[in-house]
């Protein structure tokens, strides 16, 4: 028997057709299967409540404790800040790093428990662009996060009878609104990060320590040494925290924050791009390495 | 002919199955040395917000309102020593609560359970791994803290540690019932990071719960942690307890008393209840 009758033509290998309609069809049923499993475990619903109302408890009593019972430190705070009303100072703070804190272990993890239960690299071999499962991935968890911020209003309204849609309300839209890819590129980023270093707890600890110690969540800016000024100038959550008080608390306009804006802007551009490459990197380094299935 | 047991239970084979489950959970810990790196870092990554915020608080007199509250102004060692005891409860809840469903999860679980040892060994051995962790990964952050916050003690530290070792026990025993009951749910990880938020927060790990409004306060002297953290705080800081130390020692006894065998019989019965259904596999 010759060799030629063990080799397939070449014209007769499957070669997957990418259009539009095809691309909208495995972004759909990547993100639908991310909602199936989810719903699944319904206590993330209890966690989607609880949550917002009580993070922020925390750093409120402390503000509380340091403002002493009579309010005696309380006017060294306003000055810094800008206002007395330390709890709708803190809420915004929390919101926005709640947010961040969720996409992380959302969309971080979600290579990283497609690892764990060994789905990942049968999912790869898939003939459909790796970048779109992850993108139908985050389009689930996307919709998550609008659930979370609705909540999160409602409830702060009803609990601790704080407002967060009040002062230049077109602003803080566009605000949250151009925060949204650079926290979702941020996502991407530590998803390919987690896959290479295997640890996902301290990358999370990593991150969202990072932005709590340095964007001013819960303190004004001012009271930062300038090294740690220059830190914070790097992350975009820095002026997305900072743009969301100016916004409801100052009732600021578009134009007092216009130098913020055009830097959550240019954020909005470089962080997608650099989560899209540092995940190509990722997957061309899995496939040389054979590491998928290592963890 | 009679069935007869092979295995042979002594003291010492007691001791060797505890430290062997203790070392294995060390070797868990020490492979993944980022996230041991930061079992010690990130609590400085969540102190830091609190010092910044304490220093927008901060007048020429310094910290005049919480001392008002607590009678001494130095709001970082107080929030750190807080932070210390935390740790402990955030080493029960998570260490503790899900020792046995994440052997479940990795299906290790039902053969761990087959091994000729009395099964609460097991959970002594990671009691031992998750106390010894935690005391070295907390001196690691009280040492960072001392260096980037500034850390001052005057107390008595055995007179400390007499409230702090009941506290940390009756913890533990805790951990038993617990572990136990994370054992039964299918996903508890919500349960377990809403419990360890709520119950730091609520026994003052970050600020005096005088603060509170009175239904929250109520929570709050309910905790028999509230008064392990008040008197341990009343020790080396000199702070004003909520009541005299001795009644909080006598309240952390009593904890230390009743959360011991009460951990114990719960997961007996949940042992039995696992055993009886054959659910151990199941998850």
């Amino acid at each position: 028997m010759g060799q030629s009758t063990l080799t397939a033509p070449s014209d007769t290998l499957a070669r997957p057709r990418v259009s539009a309609g095809s691309t909208l069809r495995v972004l759909l049923a990547v993100a639908r299967k991310e909602w199936i499993i989810f719903t699944r475990y319904p206590t993330w619903v209890i966690a989607i409540i609880v949550w917002p109302v009580i993070f922020p408890l925390g750093y409120i009593f402390t503000a509380k404790a340091l403002g002493g019972p009579n309010g005696a430190s309380l006017h060294a705070f306003e000055r810094l800040a800008g206002t007395s009303d330390y709890i709708s100072y803190i809420v915004m703070g929390t919101v926005m790093w709640m947010w961040l804190n969720m996409t992380l272990w959302d969309i971080g993890f979600h290579l990283r428990e497609e690892q764990m239960r060994g789905t990942l690299e049968s999912n790869w071999l898939c003939p459909v662009p790796r970048l779109l499962m992850m993108m139908g991935a985050s389009l689930a968890k996307l919709s998550t996060s609008f659930i979370f911020l609705i909540l999160t209003v409602i409830e702060f309204r009803l609990v601790f009878g704080v407002s967060l849609v009040r002062g230049n309300v077109p602003l803080l839209l566009a605000v949250v609104l151009l925060t949204m890819p650079s926290i979702y590129g941020i996502g991407v980023m530590f998803a390919s990060l987690v896959i290479r270093f295997r640890e996902a707890n301290a990358m999370v600890f990593l991150v969202r320590g990072l932005v709590s110690v340095f964007c001013g969540i819960t303190y004004p800016l001012a009271v930062l040494p300038v090294w740690m000024h220059g830190v914070a100038q790097f992350i975009p959550i820095t002026y997305a925290i900072r743009d969301t008080r100016a916004a409801a608390l100052s009732n600021a306009s578009f134009a007092q924050v216009a130098p913020d804006l055009a830097k959550l802007g240019a954020f909005a551009v470089v962080l997608p791009v650099l989560g899209c490459l540092a995940f190509a990197y990722t997957e061309r380094r899995a496939r040389r390495t054979g590491s998928l299935a290592q963890y | 002919m009679p069935a007869e047991s092979l295995a042979r239970y002594t003291w010492a084979s007691y001791l060797r199955a505890v430290l062997a489950v203790a070392r294995k959970d060390w070797l868990h810990f020490l492979r993944y040395p980022l996230n041991a790196v930061f079992r010690i870092v990130e609590p400085i990554m969540w102190l830091t917000p609190i010092y910044f915020l304490g220093r927008s608080f901060a007048t020429a007199q310094g910290n005049i309102g919480f001392k008002e509250y607590v009678g001494v102004g130095d709001y970082m060692s107080f929030i750190l020593l807080g932070g210390v005891l935390s740790s402990f409860i955030g080493a029960v809840f998570w260490g503790m609560g899900q020792s046995l469903k994440q052997e479940m999860d990795s299906g290790v679980l039902e053969s761990n359970w087959m091994a000729p040892v009395p099964r609460p060994l097991l959970l002594i051995g990671q009691t031992v791994a998750s106390i010894t962790i935690t005391s070295v990964t907390t001196a690691g952050t009280l040492f960072l803290a001392w260096l980037v916050f500034g850390f001052h003690v005057s107390g008595n530290v055995l007179y400390a540690l007499s409230a702090a070792l009941p506290m940390i026990v009756a913890l533990y025993g805790f951990g038993f019932a617990f572990a136990a009951v994370v054992l039964l749910m299918r996903d508890a990880n919500t349960l377990i990071d809403v419990s360890n938020y709520l119950v730091s927060i609520f026994s003052g790990s970050n600020f005096p719960v005088q603060v509170l409004p009175r239904p929250l306060l109520v929570i709050s002297l309910a905790l028999p942690l509230t008064y392990g953290m008040d008197a341990v705080r009343g020790f080396l800081m000199h702070t004003r307890t909520l009541i005299p130390l001795g009644y909080e020692l006598l309240i952390l006894l009593a904890f230390m008393a009743l959360m011991v065998p009460l951990g114990y019989a719960v997961f007996r019965r949940v042992e039995t209840r696992c055993r009886r259904l054959g659910t151990i596999g199941m998850h």
